[in-house]
């Protein structure tokens, strides 16, 4: 049987990395306003939910992560406004916020597991939320109207970050960083072990590994990252209210992770493009507005009754059908020779 | 190297289907015909559980400019104009009403956009100022000294309420106690402090803190037993969205309470009746009439032919589908038109002055004046009379129409007070 050589492998990786670019590059360019202004939001959603497959890594499903989200943006939003922060520093400290809750609430997360754990998150964040419209916080979260008028992100050499192609870009460049990063611990010792305890965890302990402090060590370092995604949203949108980080902003976030899979890096990323695309596009491009959770809820359940390992699982079906016909068609090349 | 390119039939399919649909998405659809057409958008929660607010809004609109249309469109400058509604549903979230504004501006160069108001303006309102685009709400809690290209010309929630409890005052002065329950969020706050302020100005005394429930909420027996418990002769739902209204309502009604029941709104009131009796939501007071009622044919009545419009929206869309905001996107819309044909343009910022000329305008129910300097930091509500609503063998009646300026110039200061009480107050929201 024919191998690759591990140079061809990667130059066609290496291709496939500047052709990506490229397309990333020139998007923005090929699209209307009001799909420029999806585009920006779908990169923010894709951290988002890279960075909810990290925690999955442990086996772990977290029913928090909206509300980390929301601890992202609402810290990111407050120190820009109330301690005028630079934006960029404010960024930052939102992730940091989110990552150090993850931290504290890991005491008491971390001594459930499974159910109980996914129902004891879902508890844990809807405290957090329900602070932020806490009447007596009003004068700092805002309450039930949130916070509004958020400092956008400044312009830099007279760049303007309102206008959505800008922002994307920036938006891009953060997204980039934070995903090789994740790719990189998930493809580290650290991320091993996490795979270990997943499958294993009894027999890592029994090998000395200490899964509560690797369980901590998933949970903020996604709630880090989902806490950027966080301050990204808070600073191109303007405005946050409790209600946009609630239970049916994380069920979205599991559709995406579900139907676009868990088991690699790129599926989740398959999952919110796919979906992103064929809600807040195609569907809204055909005027069925009112009909629109009817199509969706079709789809979903068309690709989980016939793509049960999600959309990932059509990327090696692929591959192996371009696979046979570069064999076919070497074959009826090289088939004269042969016959020479 | 040789290559060869072969492609077979069922790629050759599979590849135009794809072609043909990324078309269809990306491409602007084409009008035929030479009529002059103004667009005007429409940027609501057309689904979701806020949708019950946005969707028969548009479903009016449609009626609206149908019967504008048959006429010949509207008239402004020396040309006429066919109105076609373009929607965008903003789910009521403000990442959506950012995008919806952009592509209703932007890219189906829309004149004019109304909004439900609440949660999403903030989204839109960064797009609203840099485009110059005159947005309207329902919501005037929507408004600040900031706002200047945001109207609030038909609905003025939650100050309206007022009437209600006044009205209760005035025809039932036996019912001395109240209690008051409300989702927690930017549409309950201010409603309850408006009640706070009238159930005071009332003479009638609220048992215990109002109640806040979390939106999430499903279970409302527990709750409306806590209510019960004061046993209070009223009970104040606020301005419950109709998913909290109806099983609120029906608890009410297993739980056994004989009282007399006020509310913002009853939408889908006759299901309401069903689930109940006639007997138990006799008397039960809100805010919004059915437009058959023959109290709308009053002189002062501005709406075009409200019965009319009414029969035709239940021709259409069903009995059971008219409901609070029926009528105000289309009641809003009379008033552009009339604004747009004065100034002989649909350029906003004249749409605007036109609208605001004299510091009156013909609102809905009457005569009303642009208002709201104390309360919103900005003129841009357009105050008058508004009507009580009650049910009466089934079917809803308006029992009086009462002026809303009238109350607040004896009771201005309960209303500050409260609103204050409850961060409501332009300068302490967010």
């Amino acid at each position: 049987m024919h191998k690759p050589d591990s140079h061809s492998v990667n130059l066609a990786a290496a291709f496939g990395f500047v052709l990506l670019a490229g397309v990333l590059v020139v998007l923005p360019h090929l699209l209307s306003f009001s799909q420029q202004e999806v585009l920006v939001l779908l990169v923010i959603n894709v951290l988002l939910v890279c960075s909810y497959r990290l925690l999955t890594l442990t086996g772990e499903w977290s029913l928090a992560h909206a509300v980390i989200m929301g601890v992202g943006a609402y810290t990111s939003a407050l120190v820009a406004k109330k301690l005028s922060v630079p934006v960029p520093l404010a960024m930052l400290a939102g992730a940091s916020m989110a990552g150090f809750l993850a931290f504290l609430l890991s005491f008491p997360l971390f001594r459930m597991k499974g159910f109980y754990f996914l129902i004891a998150s879902f508890a844990a964040g809807e405290v957090i939320r329900l602070s932020w419209k806490w009447s007596d916080l009003t004068f700092l979260f805002g309450g039930p109207k949130g916070i509004k008028r958020i400092p956008s992100f400044p312009d830099f050499l007279s760049i303007d970050f309102y206008e959505p192609v800008n922002y994307y870009y920036l938006c891009l460049i953060v997204v980039t960083i934070s995903l090789l990063i994740l790719y990189r611990v998930e493809k580290s010792r650290i991320g091993l072990t996490f795979h270990a305890i997943h499958w294993q965890d009894k027999l890592a302990e029994s090998v000395g590994v200490n899964t509560f402090r690797y369980r901590t060590l998933a949970f903020v370092f996604s709630a880090f990252f989902a806490g950027l995604a966080g301050a990204l949203y808070a600073h191109y949108v303007g405005a946050i209210a409790p209600n946009r980080f609630s239970v049916e902003e994380m069920v979205y976030i599991l559709i995406w992770a579900i139907v676009g899979g868990t088991a690699t890096f790129y599926g989740p990323i398959i999952g919110v493009v796919v979906l992103t695309i064929v809600n807040e596009i195609v569907l809204r491009s055909l005027g069925v507005e009112e009909m629109r959770p009817m199509f969706y809820g079709a789809l979903l359940i068309i690709a989980i009754l016939f793509l049960p390992d999600g959309l990932e699982s059509l990327v090696p079906k692929i591959k192996r059908l371009f696979g046979k016909r570069d064999k076919e068609s070497n074959g009826s090349l090289a088939s004269p020779q042969i016959a020479e | 190297m040789t290559s060869k390119f072969t492609i077979s039939r069922r790629d050759f399919l599979a590849t135009t289907a794809a072609v043909t649909a990324m078309a269809g998405v990306s491409m602007p659809k084409f009008a035929f015909g030479a009529d002059k057409v103004v667009k005007i958008g429409f940027l609501a929660p057309l689904t979701g559980e806020v949708s019950a607010w946005g969707k028969p809004g548009l479903d009016g609109c449609k009626i609206w400019a149908d019967w504008v249309n048959a006429d010949g469109g509207v008239k402004i400058g020396d040309e006429a104009y066919k109105v076609e509604f373009v929607a965008y549903d903003d789910e009521y979230d403000p990442s959506k009403a950012r995008t919806g504004a952009v592509k209703l501006i932007k890219e189906d160069d829309v004149k004019f956009v109304m909004m439900l108001g609440g949660d999403p303006w903030p989204g839109a309102a960064p797009i609203a100022d840099k485009e110059e685009m005159l947005f309207s709400t329902l919501l005037p809690s929507d408004l600040s000294p900031e706002t200047e290209l945001l109207v609030a010309p038909c609905e003025v929630h939650p100050i309206y309420n007022v009437t209600g409890v006044e009205w209760l005052a005035e025809n039932k002065p036996e019912l001395k106690t109240a209690v008051v329950c409300a989702q927690d969020d930017s549409l309950g706050k201010p409603s309850v402090a408006t009640y706070l302020a009238a159930f005071e100005a009332a003479g009638i005394e609220v048992l215990d803190e109002p109640i806040f429930f979390d939106p999430a909420t499903t279970d409302f027996a527990p709750l409306m037993s806590k209510m019960l418990a004061l046993k209070p002769d009223i009970i104040c739902l606020d301005t419950c969205y109709a998913d909290y209204v109806h099983p609120l309502v029906e608890q009410a009604f297993q739980q056994g309470f004989k009282g007399q029941m006020i509310s913002c709104t009853a939408d889908f009131y006759e299901k309401l009746v069903e689930k109940t009796s006639k007997e138990f939501m006799e008397g039960f007071i809100f805010q919004f009439p059915d437009f058959d009622d023959p109290a709308m044919n009053a002189e002062h009545v501005n709406f075009n032919k409200p019965n009319d419009f009414y029969n035709e929206y239940v021709k259409r869309y069903g009995k059971g589908e008219w409901s609070a905001v029926s009528w105000e996107y289309a009641s809003i819309m009379d008033l552009w038109a009339d604004a747009a044909g004065r100034a002989g343009t649909t350029e906003p910022v004249k749409v605007l002055e036109a609208m605001k000329v004299g510091g009156t305008g013909r609102q809905a129910f009457g005569e009303a004046k642009w208002w709201g300097k104390e309360l919103f930091g900005i003129d841009n509500a357009l105050v008058g009379e508004w009507p009580v609503v009650a049910i009466k063998d089934g079917k809803a009646k308006i029992q009086d129409f009462k002026s809303i300026p009238a109350w607040w110039d004896k009771h201005s200061d309960l209303m500050i007070k409260h609103m204050k009480a409850l961060n409501q107050m332009y300068y302490q929201r967010g």
